[in-house]
């Protein structure tokens, strides 16, 4: 993979794993963490800390999905897939909560 | 009593980094020259997973389930980098020395027992 | 990265590593410097004498200070002396966003002290985690760093096939390429726990503002509420909006110190000028991993105690360890010493990490550098001799600016900016096969001089008491360390001349430019 060979389209394709880790990885992180804060089965104060320390493994976890993935298509199912049952845990969460 | 538990956690973790080293052929030949005898491999090798587990046993039994893993892993990590610097620069010191450390542990063990 | 799971993360471990290198690197040497930020700081105000200070009137003179610089202050921080800081610590602000402002008060007076301005070992420290950048936008940009270091850690680990055959494994008289392999290798696995730990509990650290999701959806956001139920902080009395007088503090410093069976390590007081002041002693961590400092809370209008900080329950304390972990102010002298020694390997994992970077992609036979690897090879010795020089060049300028200098302490951190640029200058402007020896060279010059430079300055040296020696000696194996490394690299860069023609010897070409 040398700085000759590499045409447009490769650089397209870096550029938007590069993206998609960082956005979609630290988006599927907080809202786990969001998550988790609310379900865990322990007094309120516990939850956050244990969904926070777990956030970063979450992160680097979603990261190197990204990158391991075959193709671009792939890694932006992996990171929806997980980004929309978490986004919609989490609003169920805090529908339930705020009727509680 | 710390700085004691430290030197012997380095010592035992030395002489067993040592005959793993040992227990490799390409370290062998470095340091003694030849390939590994094949029966020593075996015994070399538990050995020097004995002498870590020993040693992390000690840092426990001294140092309580806190302290002790944390000062084990920074002593298994300078032990380490002594026996790449040995193997790199003096190999045929590696042998005398990790037979050497041995003892050394040996006599540190009673001294922070008793202590 | 269209291949196998391993050649996908060989590419994200090299360019990954690549991209935050030069700020990791910085990270590691500043954070390895400030597991000995007190002795620094102690070099660097040689003026101060350790004394017996009193808590209770340094806390009054703490408060009589502040009164004057800000009544009306959002909150005080005073720091009560201590035998590696005999001094006063104040520390005022009118908002949490800062600025924060902060001044150094003699323990027998109550004035400003007499020693030397500088920011000493608290500049590495907050180099560490600020980048000297605006505090957020350094801490953010330091997250993100440690946050690709993981992942760096992570592929780094699966593209190394043979972690355990390799263990031991330093082939410095092989290739250039395969010597800074096995070099890279070595470094980073005998270490490996330290960095995985230090740089996940780096995280941590910083994690509430990293990571504030939980706390906004669980308490909508409110920290301090948290924090309380968290048994991180003491539950205080808000303030009531109006102007008041704050009771005298010595009182309040003495209870503490009564309840708890030892002086505090300092004193927060928020909104001091209200009618209901709060007044928070803190005390020095219990001896254990955990970095949780006990902490009673105080009606400061009254002087009446409120109570304590709960007891943490088993996550937030596991976070504490993290964070306690992190610091390592739990560490005895010997274990201080492998903790230093483990970050100085941190330091060296990512730079030869760096370097093999520009040398497995050194071009073959007689082709030019292109402008890549040509900007990778300057940054490279930019930040790995530069960060180096610059914490000599700022130990240097304490023993050399003038002590009436206005603004002084902010001219040793401009040293340090500078005896950087400098260096980073060099490496850009000498040719590449002179450059990294010169670099190192010079570097540990600069080390060997500190030593000298503050005998003559100061009249303090080995033979004069053995108050630094400690430090002297570190500066003179740092400095003997990095000519040693010069002579290294001259060598190789003469070796590779040599071998310049010969098309099997390309790895060999490649500290050549």
């Amino acid at each position: 993979m040398s700085a000759r060979s590499v045409g447009s389209r490769y650089r397209a394709a870096v550029l938007g794993r590069v993206l998609l880790a960082a956005l979609g990885g630290y988006a599927v992180a907080a809202l786990a963490t969001g998550l988790l804060a609310l379900v865990l089965p322990m007094p309120r104060s516990e939850a956050v800390v244990t969904a926070t320390l777990l956030s970063f493994t979450v992160m680097v976890a979603v990261v190197v999905g990204v990158f391991a993935m075959r193709s671009l298509g792939r890694a932006a199912l992996l990171v929806g897939g997980l980004a929309l049952p978490l986004g919609a845990g989490l609003w169920l969460a805090q529908a339930l909560a705020g009727a509680a | 009593m710390t700085p004691v538990v430290v030197l012997l956690n380095l010592a035992l973790c030395f002489a067993g980094f040592g005959a793993l080293a040992l227990s490799l052929d390409r370290h062998h030949r470095d340091a003694l020259g030849g390939r590994v005898p094949a029966a020593r491999i075996l015994p070399q090798r538990l050995g020097g997973w004995g002498l870590i587990l020993l040693s992390l046993a000690a840092a426990v039994m001294l140092e309580g389930w806190n302290f002790g893993p944390v000062q084990w892993i920074g002593a298994l990590t300078g032990a380490a980098l002594l026996v790449v610097a040995l193997l790199s620069y003096r190999p045929s010191w590696l042998r005398p020395a990790a037979l050497a450390a041995l003892p050394l542990g040996g006599l540190l063990l009673p001294v922070v027992l008793m202590g | 990265m269209r291949q196998g799971f391993r050649t996908s993360m060989a590419w994200l471990h090299a360019w990954s590593g690549l991209v935050v290198g030069w700020i990791l690197f910085a990270v590691f040497v500043t954070g390895t410097a400030s597991y000995y930020r007190a002795e620094i700081s102690q070099w660097m105000r040689p003026e101060l004498r350790a004394v017996q200070a009193d808590p209770v009137r340094s806390a009054e003179h703490a408060v009589a200070f502040l009164k004057t610089r800000m009544p009306d202050a959002a909150g005080w921080y005073i720091e009560l002396p201590k035998p590696e800081k005999p001094v006063i610590g104040v520390h005022w602000w009118k908002s949490l966003e800062g600025p924060f402002h902060q001044a150094l008060l003699d323990p027998e007076t109550g004035a400003p002290t007499a020693a030397r301005d500088t920011k000493g070992g608290d500049f590495l420290y907050r180099f560490h985690f600020e980048l000297g950048m605006p505090p957020m936008l350094g801490r953010y940009l330091v997250g993100a760093c440690a946050l690709v270091m993981l992942v760096a850690l992570v592929s780094g680990i699966v593209t190394h096939r043979r972690i355990f055959a390799d263990f031991f494994t330093f082939r410095r008289d092989r290739s250039a390429q395969r010597g800074w392999l096995d070099a890279h290798n070595v470094t980073g696995v005998l270490a490996l726990p330290f960095h995985l730990m230090i740089t996940y509990t780096g995280l941590v650290t910083l994690a509430p503002m990293y990571m504030p999701w939980g706390v906004q959806t669980a308490y909508k956001g409110d920290q301090i509420r948290f924090y309380v139920e968290a048994g991180m902080m003491p539950e205080m009395a808000a303030p009531l909006g109006r102007p008041g007088t704050l009771a005298p503090v010595g009182p309040i410093v003495a209870a503490a110190a009564a309840r708890i069976g030892e002086a505090p390590e300092g004193i927060s007081i928020y909104s001091p000028g209200d009618a209901r002041p709060a007044v928070v002693a803190i005390f020095e961590e219990p001896h254990g991993l955990a970095h949780l400092h006990p902490q009673i809370a105080f009606d400061g209008a009254t002087g009446a105690m409120l109570g304590e900080a709960g007891t943490a329950k088993a996550a937030t304390v596991t976070s504490a360890v993290m964070v306690g972990l992190h610091e390592g102010h739990f560490a005895g002298p010997v274990l201080r010493a492998l903790f230093f020694l483990c970050g100085v390997m941190g330091a060296a994992t990512v730079a030869t990490g760096l370097v093999l970077w520009t040398v497995a992609r050194a071009p073959k036979g007689a082709q030019a550098a292109g402008f890549g690897l040509r900007l990778v090879r300057v940054l490279n010795i930019g930040a790995v001799a530069g960060m180096p020089a610059a914490i000599a060049g700022y130990f240097l300028a304490n023993r050399l600016l003038p002590l009436g200098l206005a603004d002084r302490a902010q001219w040793e951190v401009g040293a340090f900016f500078g005896f950087w640029i400098l260096l980073a200058l060099l490496g850009a402007l000498r040719p590449a096969m002179r450059a990294w020896p010169e670099a190192l060279g010079l570097t540990g010059a600069l080390y060997l001089a500190v030593p000298v430079v503050s005998a003559l300055a100061t009249g303090e040296h080995a033979l004069a008491g053995t108050r630094f020696l400690g430090f002297d000696l570190a500066m003179l194996a740092l400095g003997a360390g990095l000519i040693l490394a010069a002579r290294k690299a001259a060598r190789r860069g003469a070796s590779a001349l040599n071998s310049r023609r010969i098309p099997g010897m390309t790895g060999e070409e490649a500290l050549r430019a």
